[in-house]
């Protein structure tokens, strides 16, 4: 397995060759210090173009301050990066830039006061508006109604009309689907993958290993401000394992946990709960051997993927990660 | 081309309607005052006053029109309470903005930093020229439905020379609202600054020693009762304001162009 995380890292890693500004999101040693806060030390990776690159991390990691800094809201504390070509410390070159850029920032600040297609009007005449009534048929948040009216949802969609409406070449999304229903989520991941195949360039972050899954191509993992991980999603697949949870008795409990792959073992009163990232058959006929009064295999919270994986904790010294990872 | 400014402005037209209302209102509620004052001497009531006061509130000539309107509506409303609303605003325009993640919006769209600063401080111009573009008809039409009469070139120059005036204001409060992280500081601590410098002019104007102090204040270079009363003014009073206000504007621009949203 490991095998597998050093045989990808070393193909998608910034390589001299790939770094001459030809990918759309090249990030160079990025690092922003917020007082004694490092909130991003000297993240460094590429994004290819045409893919969805996944910018994976628990809340808190520094996803959204990588974010910021590629769209010039930040100023780095030192290192830089290249978004479509432009160097984003030349403010002239980024403004350039963002006509092809789509950006979906995670808390959306609309003006409260103003209708939909007023904000629509405004981001259309600034960027252009060619894809506007495409996607007001696939996302439909009420336009002529004031924003303050609208529900999380329709902000969202809203939102996403926007990222799109220019027919930008690399779209930037920080936690895109947090606040749509499921149903919703899923009809955004179709469209991702839709407007991936038409060529365009997604770079977006999460903290849901699922979703991350189930539309990236490449997924990069932060953690503590330190890029962890490097690589493609079948190999995240294979180490991130699921989360089961198991209600029997003693006897039962000692025999599951012993399996190989369950880590990160907690009891509880009447039962335990682990990842497990072994081989699923092994699982199961472990688990029909016993009298089980109730199970559930899950997809595991991210937090715990990271602590058994990459770490103890969440606020272990970014040092460390480093270390880690390069040892993977 | 200036599509910022233009949306921005929109979304300041039901506000500027609003001031324009409230401040047509009280004119025309000081208006109708002076006519029942008529008759009683009140020039006596303000002789025991002290001078200090008397210039604090630009009491010249009460018993003319001009001089009451001087008094009462631009010392009152325009020196104080147009500069401290004005500064008010303008301190909410990017603090506010920041604080609601609108901020991230708008600097997702292809427009420089420096040039959305300056569209977005235009479209204050929409309350300020209402204010004055309806405001001074609406006096007038008052001051005439009374039977009175005011000359309409020093009602008018008192209009437009109030601008370089506020916008100085507002440059106080966009100064604040590009330094400080919160709208609620930044809009208080313009309102404040606008308010002590009046209070400085108005209290050291009296005292010789020193008596520099009060060229720091901006309200000592808009003085309305004299212009609305013979149409006299200083226009270098008007220039040293319009320069005051590039200043705060280039001073704006250098530490938002500096700092992280």
């Amino acid at each position: 397995m490991s095998g597998d995380a050093g045989d990808s890292s070393s193909d998608i890693g910034v390589q001299p060759e790939n770094a001459a500004g030809d990918r759309p999101v090249v990030v160079e040693d990025l690092t922003k210090e917020f007082g004694s806060v490092v909130a991003n030390d000297s993240v460094s990776f590429a994004v290819n173009e045409g893919e969805v690159f996944g910018f994976l991390g628990p809340n808190g990691a520094g996803k959204s301050t990588t974010i910021r800094m590629l769209l010039g809201m930040l100023h780095p504390t030192s290192g830089t990066a290249r978004v479509l070509g432009a160097d984003i410390r030349d403010e002239a070159a980024l403004t350039a830039a963002k006509r092809r850029i789509g950006y979906l920032p995670a808390h959306l600040g609309f003006d409260e006061s103003m209708t939909g297609e007023a904000v629509l009007d405004y981001h259309g005449a600034m960027k252009g508006e060619t894809r506007r009534d495409e996607l007001l048929e696939l996302f439909t948040p009420p336009i002529d109604r004031p924003i303050r009216e609208y529900s999380t949802g329709n902000t969202r969609m809203l939102g996403l009309v926007q990222v799109f409406m220019h027919d930008p070449d690399l779209v930037i999304m920080d936690e895109p689907t947090a606040g749509l229903d499921p149903l919703k989520q899923e009809r955004f991941n179709e469209f991702v993958r839709e407007e991936r195949d038409r060529g365009t360039t997604v770079f977006f972050s999460s903290h849901v290993l699922s979703e991350v899954r189930r539309v990236c191509d490449r997924v990069g993992i932060l953690r503590a401000g330190s890029l962890v991980e490097l690589e493609n999603v079948d190999a995240l697949l294979h180490r991130s394992g699921k989360r089961v949870r198991v209600h029997a008795n003693n006897a039962a409990v000692a025999a599951i946990t012993a399996l190989d792959g369950a880590v990160g073992t907690e009891r509880f009163a009447d039962g335990v709960q682990f990842i497990y990232a072994g081989d699923a058959n092994a699982l199961l006929r472990e688990l029909s051997a016993h009298d089980i009064h109730d199970v559930a295999i899950g997809e595991p919270p991210i937090e715990d993927v990271f602590a058994h994986y990459y770490g103890t904790d969440g606020t272990e010294d970014t040092g460390d990660a480093a270390e880690r990872s390069s040892n993977a | 081309m200036l599509e910022t400014a233009r949306y921005e402005g929109r979304r300041r037209i039901r506000g500027a309607a609003v001031l324009t209302a409230g401040v047509g209102a009280y004119a025309g509620f000081i208006v109708w005052y002076f006519t029942v004052l008529e008759g009683v001497d009140y020039e006596d009531v303000f002789e025991d006053l002290p001078p200090a006061m008397l210039e604090a509130f630009g009491i010249e000539s009460l018993s003319t029109i001009e001089g009451f309107l001087g008094a009462q509506v631009f010392n009152f409303v325009w020196l104080l309470g147009l500069g401290l609303y004005f500064a008010y605003v303008a301190g909410g325009t990017v603090a506010g903005d920041i604080e609601t993640g609108r901020m991230d919006l708008l600097l997702s769209l292809p427009v420089m930093r420096s040039r959305l600063l300056v569209e977005k401080f235009a479209a204050l111009l929409v309350p300020m020229i209402a204010v004055n573009a309806f405001g001074g008809p609406i006096i007038y039409l008052f001051v005439v439905a009374v039977g009175e009469s005011v000359p309409v070139d020093n009602l008018f120059l008192a209009h437009l020379l109030s601008v370089p005036y506020l916008l100085v204001c507002a440059g106080i409060g966009l100064v604040f609202s590009v330094a400080v992280d919160r709208a609620a500081i930044a809009e208080r601590g313009a309102v404040g600054t606008v308010f002590v410098l009046y209070l400085v002019e108005s209290v050291v104007g009296g005292a010789d020693a020193y008596d520099w102090i009060q060229y720091l204040s901006p309200t000592q270079y808009y003085d309305p009762t004299p212009i609305l009363i013979d149409g006299s003014f200083e226009p270098i009073d008007s220039a040293i304001l319009i320069v005051a206000f590039v200043g705060l504007l280039v001073l704006s621009q250098a530490l938002f162009e500096r700092r992280d949203v």
